[in-house]
Formats: C-alpha cells, sequence, structure tokens
C-alpha cells in the first residue's frame, strides 16, 4: 500500500486527484469508475481541508493510500481535523428547488457517497479515517 | 489540472468559456468571472463546457451564486458538457435549474436574452 501525505490546503487537490487517478489506472478501472472516485475523494479531501481544518482555524496533513485486491481499488483519506463523519449528512439535498433556494449544506457529501460502491469512515487513534472502495470489473463483465 | 475561464458579453449575453478541471481550489476563479460578467447585467449566462473535463460540488455552488448575482429571471445555458458532467448535474437535480444544450444555438440564446 502506498501512501502520500499532503498538507491540508486546496493546492493540494491536485496532487490527491492524480494519486487517485493513476492508482484507478493500475487497478484497471473504466474512464466513467476513475471520474466517479476522483470526484467522491476529491469532495471528502475538500471538506476536511475546509471544514475539518481552515475552519477550525486549525492546519495539518491528509494522507491518502491506495489498495488493490482482486475484485476492488479502495482508497483510504486521513487526518487529524475535528472528527467529522460524512455520512451524517444524513438528508439527500432538496433536489426539486429553485437554484437561488437550494441550500448547499452536504451537497459535495451527497456526491461523493453516491459516486463509490462502498464507503466506510472510522474515528481511531485522534485521527479520520474515510475509506472508498470502487470495485473492479472482470473482463468479461466489461465486454 | 489548470482552469481556465475566459468571458465575453455580447448584445445582452455573458459567454463564458470554461476548460480544464474545476474543483474547490479554481472555484474562485470562475466566480470571479462570474462577477465580472454580472456587472454588465446580462439577460443570458451561456457556459461553453465543451473543454471543461471535471466539476466538483464547487462548480455546482458556483451556479447558484451565478443565479443570486444575476437574479433569478436570468437563464444559464450549459452548452456541450461532457457526459459525466451532466451526470453530476442529474444526479443533484441541477439539470432543472440550467437549459442545456448539446451546441451553441444563437436562436435559443437571443431569445431567451430578449424575454429576460
Amino acid at each position: 500500500m502506498e501512501t502520500l501525505v499532503l498538507p491540508a490546503v486546496l493546492d493540494s487537490l491536485d496532487a490527491i486527484a492524480r494519486f487517485v487517478i493513476d492508482a484507478a489506472g493500475a487497478a484497471g478501472l473504466s474512464r466513467k469508475a476513475t471520474y466517479h472516485l476522483r470526484l467522491a475523494v476529491d469532495e471528502v479531501a475538500t471538506n476536511i481541508i475546509t471544514h475539518g481544518y481552515e475552519e477550525a482555524g486549525d492546519s495539518g496533513d491528509i494522507a491518502i493510500s491506495a489498495a488493490l485486491s482482486g475484485d476492488a481499488l479502495t482508497i483510504t483519506l486521513e487526518d487529524s481535523a475535528v472528527p467529522f463523519d460524512p455520512r451524517s449528512l444524513a438528508a439527500p439535498p432538496q433536489l426539486n428547488e429553485p437554484l437561488e433556494e437550494r441550500p448547499l449544506g452536504g451537497l459535495g457529501v451527497f456526491l461523493a457517497l453516491k459516486n463509490v460502491d462502498g464507503f466506510d469512515y472510522a474515528r481511531a487513534g485522534g485521527k479520520n479515517r474515510n475509506t472508498f472502495i470502487m470495485r473492479r470489473q472482470s473482463v468479461e463483465a466489461a465486454g | 489540472m489548470a482552469f481556465t475561464c475566459s468571458i465575453e458579453v455580447k448584445n445582452g449575453v455573458a459567454t463564458l468559456t470554461l476548460a480544464g478541471e474545476l474543483d474547490a481550489a479554481s472555484a474562485g476563479d470562475f466566480r470571479a468571472k462570474i462577477e465580472e460578467a454580472a456587472a454588465q447585467n446580462p439577460r443570458a449566462l451561456v457556459l461553453m463546457l465543451e473543454r471543461l473535463d471535471y466539476m466538483a460540488s464547487a462548480g455546482l455552488r458556483a451556479l447558484v451564486f451565478a443565479k443570486q448575482k444575476m437574479g433569478a429571471d436570468v437563464d444559464i445555458f450549459v452548452v456541450a458538457a461532457q457526459d459525466s458532467i451532466n451526470e453530476t448535474l442529474e444526479l443533484t437535480g441541477f439539470q432543472n435549474s440550467v437549459i442545456s444544450l448539446p451546441a451553441y444555438d444563437a436562436a435559443v440564446i437571443e431569445r431567451a436574452a430578449a424575454s429576460a
């Protein structure tokens, strides 16, 4: 499992995306699945940077790692910011409101959870751990 | 990856051409261009997205910002968006708030500007 540690600032989103795209390539994910996974990780990483650290007047690192198994690619994001479980933004956004009246909270998390095959959150040892799982298609299924 | 946004305002229509990747890091640039366009009181906003390869929720928030800045009467056109971006707009219901066109359609856009 390779791990990349980056400062939790918006400028790191690019490196995080490149990491996810490279891992998706190694896993043989389709272009669409790669986009979905990149989007999910980007949204959660953005929340960690802006809500986890910045708004708390804090700074720190994000660690991203990838693990490949026979049937899935797992990306893990770890940070030491305030405890935050993305799944706690439970209600789906109001999808039918006029644009200017849409509440914007939870939109990123909604997109993240909808775009991956599996998601898990755990808090341990003073760290948030967000885990994203994308199934690898078998060669037969891709046809 | 680089994000660029160019702006043109002509005959009451503001056209923003986006390219690259729109995420939380680049959304500030986009919002600045939206403000610049809004200052000219356009009657329609056209977003040319053919070369936009990626859009996170920050891009969706910028659409809300655009509506707020320009007023509810100003139609927002999303032109030639790539499949994954259309998918994001549909998933979040944002496709109900914009007018999606596969290609630039001057007649449709000018009609919207005239009735705004």
